[in-house]
């Protein structure tokens, strides 16, 4: 190596202090901060030349680090809100979790994990924890499948593909509010369309109320989440797909692959990294469900459709239970903080090949 | 042989051209049944509902449950729109200057606490509401926010803030770092830069940013339903909701609530289309 090339970061450091001291005082860059080999930018150049040799030490440090405080100042408003509406709620949680609070308003004494005990005993919140397991993965299994298939299907180009495939993301955009609302009324036991369709069919002889069992209610529930994740999964999918060389099938597909073949041994492994980040984000989309449930079955029949949030949001806000709310929306954040720490990591590595 | 073949790659071609965009037709179709069964009742006189599954057009178009909708609604469109477009303003306004800042301390020798801040920003957006919500309540009690737009426009930012700042930092990067520097040597200060050159290289990741913010914050039940309990201020989803628990029974002014409360979700589909996918690739793929 005749040279050493100087690694990006540096140059990209070198060229904005030098910069950055051309603008007020003429100070020089860092001493010695690289070779002028003529290789560097032009700017850097003239720069370098323009301005007189440089006084060293303290003023030299002042400026670089003037420039840098200046730039703390432009994250300092996001920092604040970050505190205050993360950071201290979350510490808030915490606190009030220890506390033996009943009315949201009011505070109490410390009675130490008393609340957490209490609530892991409970047997509604035992069929929230199992409910939100059932919840969590029947969403994401159908999710996921469905949204692949319509993926793969649509990353063939056809007539009319690119239309079809930016409608199809129209569910994800809803409010969730509003699909549950739709939900709701088309499976209603009298007159849901749902209903009338299946006894048109023959199929069913009389009304079904979907949700007078927890079964019942945990399927509709389970069933509208579903179609609201599968235009998040397939848009993803899609790109995913995208991304894969055709080359790779075709030289597959010259291998003698059949369809089955190449999807399993090109497909698959390919797709990995983007299925698991697709997968661990709609777990935490998933997790966070809260409005569907309030406006489908408001966590009845008798709390048989409650998940861990709206558990947590009824015993906080409506069963004067407020430390217990807290407790069980902890174990919830301890859930998802831990699905995101594996969500940064395979995010990190993702950026890392990519 | 070689003819049978060749005839039947033909029709097997042929088949394709047709079949693909038919199955395609059906996949959409499916998906859109729920949206087109909303948007078809909600045009229906309310009499008409029980023959619903027999037709699939409507007998006759009424644009009344529109009017009863519009009439019990306004009031929570018009909160809806406030909350919303603050949102907007606050979390761009916020995330903008915090992603120069972090791209450009990034440059500087800063760059494992930029990527500790980038972490900690993913992270947030993976905090449930319900965890938030309960500390709010009690914060926005002393604080006599609870019951009020601004309240709901700071609450509603937690979701998008963090994720402007991601966006918009994803793409500040993928400026080049000369455009600013050149600006700088030219004698503009740092907030020059950032106001004259950054900002209106960066109106894509704006537009981008600031239309996702704004469907999180109009979409937002959570806070609306626990930040504003027996109180005069109700977004739409709130309204929403006791419209549908209050009429059980007439589904047409409710679904035409259903209508109005997406149409923001369809302007952004007809008109922001691009700036979507690049919102959805970017925040679930960048970090």
């Amino acid at each position: 190596m005749p040279r050493e090339e100087p690694p990006p970061e540096r140059q990209a450091t070198w060229s904005v202090r030098a910069t950055a001291s051309a603008n007020k005082a003429p100070v020089e860059a860092r001493p010695g901060a690289l070779p002028d080999d003529g290789r560097m930018p032009s700017l850097s150049g003239a720069l370098r030349q323009a301005t007189p040799p440089p006084p060293k030490g303290a003023r030299q440090w002042l400026q670089s680090h003037r420039r840098q405080a200046l730039l703390v100042a432009f994250v300092l408003p996001a920092l604040a809100y970050v505190v205050i509406f993360f950071a201290y709620p979350l510490i808030y949680g915490v606190t009030m979790s220890l506390e033996k609070i009943g009315f949201i308003a009011q505070s109490g004494p410390f009675i130490g994990l008393h609340n957490y005990k209490e609530e892991i005993s409970d047997p509604v919140t035992g069929k929230a924890l199992v409910d939100t397991g059932i919840f969590l993965l029947a969403s994401i299994f159908f999710q996921f499948t469905i949204g692949l298939g319509i993926a793969s299907y649509f990353n063939r180009r056809f007539f009319l593909s690119g239309l079809l495939r930016s409608l199809i993301i129209i569910p994800w955009l809803f409010p969730p509010i509003a699909s549950g609302t739709i939900f709701a009324i088309m499976f209603a036991g009298q007159g849901g369309i749902i209903d009338e369709t299946l006894r048109s069919l023959h199929l069913i002889s009389s009304p079904i109320f979907w949700f007078d069992s927890s079964f019942k209610a945990m399927f509709v529930i389970i069933f509208v989440n579903v179609w609201i994740g599968i235009p998040f999964n397939a848009v993803l999918l899609y790109s995913g797909l995208q991304d894969i060389p055709g080359e790779l099938r075709e030289a597959a597909a010259l291998d003698g692959c059949g369809a089955w073949q190449k999807f399993r041994y090109v497909t698959v492994p390919l797709l990995r990294p983007v299925s698991l980040i697709v997968i661990m984000l709609g777990i935490i989309y998933t997790v966070k469900t809260f409005d569907l449930v309030i406006v489908l079955t408001n966590g009845g029949p008798d709390n048989g459709s409650q998940l861990m949030s709206t558990w947590a949001y009824t015993l906080a806000f409506q069963n004067f239970q407020t430390g217990a709310g807290a407790a069980v929306a902890n174990m919830l954040f301890v859930f998802c903080m831990i699905v995101a720490f594996f969500y940064i990591r395979a995010t990190r590595r993702e950026v890392a090949i990519g | 042989m070689n003819q049978h073949l060749t005839m039947q790659a033909f029709w097997k071609r042929r088949a394709r051209r047709f079949l693909l965009p038919i199955g395609g037709l059906v996949i959409t179709g499916f998906m859109l049944l729920p949206i087109y069964f909303t948007v078809e009742t909600s045009l229906e006189p309310t009499s008409a509902l029980q023959a619903l599954s027999q037709s699939l057009l409507p007998s006759h178009f009424i644009l009344s449950n529109y009017r009863v909708a519009f009439d019990a609604e306004h009031g929570s469109i018009i909160t809806s729109l406030l909350i919303s477009l603050g949102a907007v303003v606050l979390s761009v306004g916020v995330g903008l200057p915090a992603a120069y800042g972090l791209t450009k301390l990034g440059y500087l020798r800063s760059r494992a606490v930029v990527s500790v801040a980038v972490m900690v920003l993913l992270v947030t957006q993976m905090v449930p509401g319900i965890s938030l919500t309960i500390a709010f309540y009690k914060l926005f009690l002393h604080l006599h926010l609870l019951n009020s737009i601004a309240g709901l426009i700071l609450a509603d930012s937690t979701s998008g803030m963090p994720f402007a700042t991601l966006v918009l930092r994803a793409y500040l990067g993928s400026i080049p770092a000369e455009l600013s520097d050149a600006a700088y040597v030219d004698g503009a200060s740092e907030w020059r830069t950032f106001r004259s050159v950054i900002a209106p290289l960066a109106v894509p990741a704006i537009i981008t940013s600031g239309l996702f913010v704004f469907l999180f914050a109009w979409g937002d039940f959570l806070f609306a339903y626990t930040l504003t309990a027996g109180g005069s201020v109700t977004p739409l989803t709130k309204g929403l909701l006791s419209f549908f628990t209050n009429n059980t029974v007439n589904w047409g002014p409710v679904l035409a609530t259903v209508v109005l409360a997406a149409i923001p979700s369809g302007l952004i589909l007809g008109f922001g289309q691009r700036y979507v996918m690049g919102g959805l690739r970017a925040g679930a793929l960048k970090g």
